[in-house]
């Protein structure tokens, strides 16, 4: 297990900010696919921490804070199956299932408690309106802030520093005696982002939108298949002739983007430029609780 | 003193978006949620508002401590509208500002939700990962820029909703929906797009007949390429969609199924 003292440190940090980030400005440096960029850079291995950066990205796709409900915290558990991954040696397709979703699961019960303890600082801030205290009531809502980074870092910390004789010994287990549920880990580490994609599903209006549903399934699973043949004959060609040099790139998702965008975009204008009929009515009951407040003034 | 003298400036616009866009959510709390983040954001201004240590002003702080929860990325809006009230009328205002928060915060938390909170970090976020899942880090650069162009949105609105007031909220509202629409279409389309490269498994199960084992995968892909991840997430799809079913339940049920059919041999790593 090598895990030096200032890697947890700076993925202690890292795991308070992350949240702050989320909460503020929201710069998407608290996606798990940013923290597997971070921890991969920090545990010196870029490409592990992609992957179970990438796949815990796509796990959690349309899992979104709705109404202030607590949600799998895949950042989190990104940092943490990194850091074992590389420090432990395990494979990163099998630290997703292994180690990223049990810990992003289990920090739920962590966002609730400082959300809960968040409370009290509510309470202290009534308490300084009354005295009028002005600075009072900004330290205490300012201070709001540590627990909700402790409540990443706590788990973080503790969790980097102790668990590391414990997730060695699993990982010996898993490529020892029960190697058939590390390749299992392994394959549902790769089916998990179908249940993103199913969640995304269930917010999305699909009754409305079903033939991009099919379009885009459609259209790249045919390129895909396409782009990959090619890629194989490259491989077969430069085989065969050591002349053959050239070397095939894969499908390009941005490229699938800015086809989806398009269609969106002509879909956006077509509903701009059509005449607006339902938002005049509701235009009008605005405009009547408006006269009640000049009423009131006179 | 009902009615104030006193007039925001730019100093007063780009303090309160200072505050809001690194402060709004720090006092997140169960009992009442952005309530005094709320205050935090517009305190200095309602102290020269309404003036230190009077009566209105601790009536005004007390009145936005209650619950209040919207999107954090529309919440400037009903500020500004609130400001734009509250500057003009005072404590007279109270029972107006506090109709315009509790009206207003519902709506702008469902679209702010379905766009900020889910949309755009799916759709940048599958574009990060399909790249990330390759080793290359591209994807993550280009979300963060689209944040920053979304911040600076979050920055303008303020000014633009105290100066039209609840105006704004009508104009914007087909606007919105229609953007709503076409930003869902293309998340449809980028999660078909999705299913279709992203679950790499496939069928590892051959059973023989007589003493031909029969490749599943094989005739699959005569069939519909990808027909498995398709079938995949329209099983997850119809178990969400059952009684007592949370996210973290079902990733859970499909991490064990996957275990159990890897270990049978019926699926493995495409």
């Amino acid at each position: 297990m090598h895990i030096a003292w200032w890697q947890i440190l700076l993925l202690t940090l890292y795991a308070g900010y992350q949240i702050l980030d989320e909460l503020q400005i929201y710069s998407s440096l608290s996606a798990p696919v940013f923290a597997g960029l971070f921890a991969g850079l920090v545990m010196g291995d870029v490409k592990a921490g992609l992957i179970i950066g990438g796949s815990m990205q796509l796990t959690v796709l349309g899992v979104g804070t709705f109404g202030g409900a607590s949600r799998i915290d895949a950042n989190t558990g990104t940092v943490i199956a990194v850091a074992f991954s590389i420090g432990a040696g395990m494979d990163p397709q099998a630290a997703i299932a292994a180690v990223a979703v049990p810990v992003a699961s289990l920090m739920i019960y962590m966002d609730i408690l400082g959300r809960f303890t968040n409370t009290f600082f509510a309470h202290r801030i009534d308490a300084q309106v009354e005295k009028m205290n002005y600075k009072g009531i900004e330290r205490y809502f300012l201070a709001g802030a540590l627990p909700w980074a402790l409540s990443r870092m706590i788990p973080v910390g503790l969790g980097l520093t102790l668990g590391g004789g414990f997730i060695s010994k699993v990982v010996a287990w898993l490529n020892g005696p029960a190697k058939w549920l590390g390749d299992g880990l392994t394959v549902a580490g790769a089916v998990l982002p179908a249940v993103g994609f199913a969640i995304l599903l269930r917010y999305l209006p699909i009754k409305k939108h079903f033939p991009y549903l099919i379009l885009g399934f459609t259209f790249t699973m045919l390129m895909t298949v396409l782009f990959g043949s090619v890629q194989t004959l490259g491989t077969g060609l430069a085989a065969v002739s050591k002349s053959f040099t050239t070397t095939f790139n894969g499908l390009s998702m941005l490229a699938i983007a800015f086809i989806g965008f398009a269609l969106a975009a002509m879909a956006y204008q077509r509903a701009v430029s059509a005449p607006k009929a339902a938002p005049k009515a509701e235009a009008q009951s605005n405009d009547s609780t408006e006269g009640e407040i000049e009423d009131d003034e006179l | 003193m009902t009615n104030s003298n006193y007039k925001l400036t730019d100093k007063d616009f780009n303090q309160i978006n200072r505050r809001s866009l690194f402060g709004f959510q720090l006092g997140w709390n169960y009992e009442r949620m952005q309530g005094s983040g709320y205050l935090y954001h517009i305190l200095p201004q309602l102290r020269k508002i309404y003036g230190d240590d009077t009566p209105e002003l601790k009536k005004m702080m007390k009145t936005h401590t209650q619950f209040f929860n919207t999107s954090n990325f529309f919440n400037t809006i009903i500020t500004g509208i609130d400001l734009a009230v509250e500057e003009k009328e005072g404590i007279a205002g109270e029972d107006t500002v506090t109709g315009i928060k509790t009206g207003l915060m519902g709506s702008f938390a469902a679209i702010g939700d379905s766009i900020f909170a889910s949309l755009v970090p799916a759709i940048f976020g599958a574009i990060a990962a399909n790249m990330a899942a390759k080793g290359n880090p591209t994807g993550i650069f280009i979300w963060i820029l689209a944040q920053l162009a979304i911040n600076v949105f979050r920055w303008k609105q303020l000014r633009l909703a105290y100066n039209q007031g609840v105006s704004l909220v009508t104009t914007m509202q087909h606007q919105l929906s229609s953007l709503t629409d076409a930003a869902t279409m293309m998340g449809t389309f980028m999660v078909g797009a999705l299913v279709a490269t992203m679950i790499n498994v496939q069928f590892a199960w051959a059973p023989k007949i007589g003493s031909v084992p029969l490749n599943i995968q094989n005739n699959l892909d005569m069939i519909l390429p990808k027909l498995l991840p398709a079938l995949i997430v329209g099983a997850i799809y119809w178990m969400l969609g059952k009684k007592h079913m949370t996210s973290t339940k079902a990733i859970f049920i499909v991490l064990i199924v996957s275990v159990v059919l890897a270990a049978l041999g019926v699926i493995a790593k495409g």
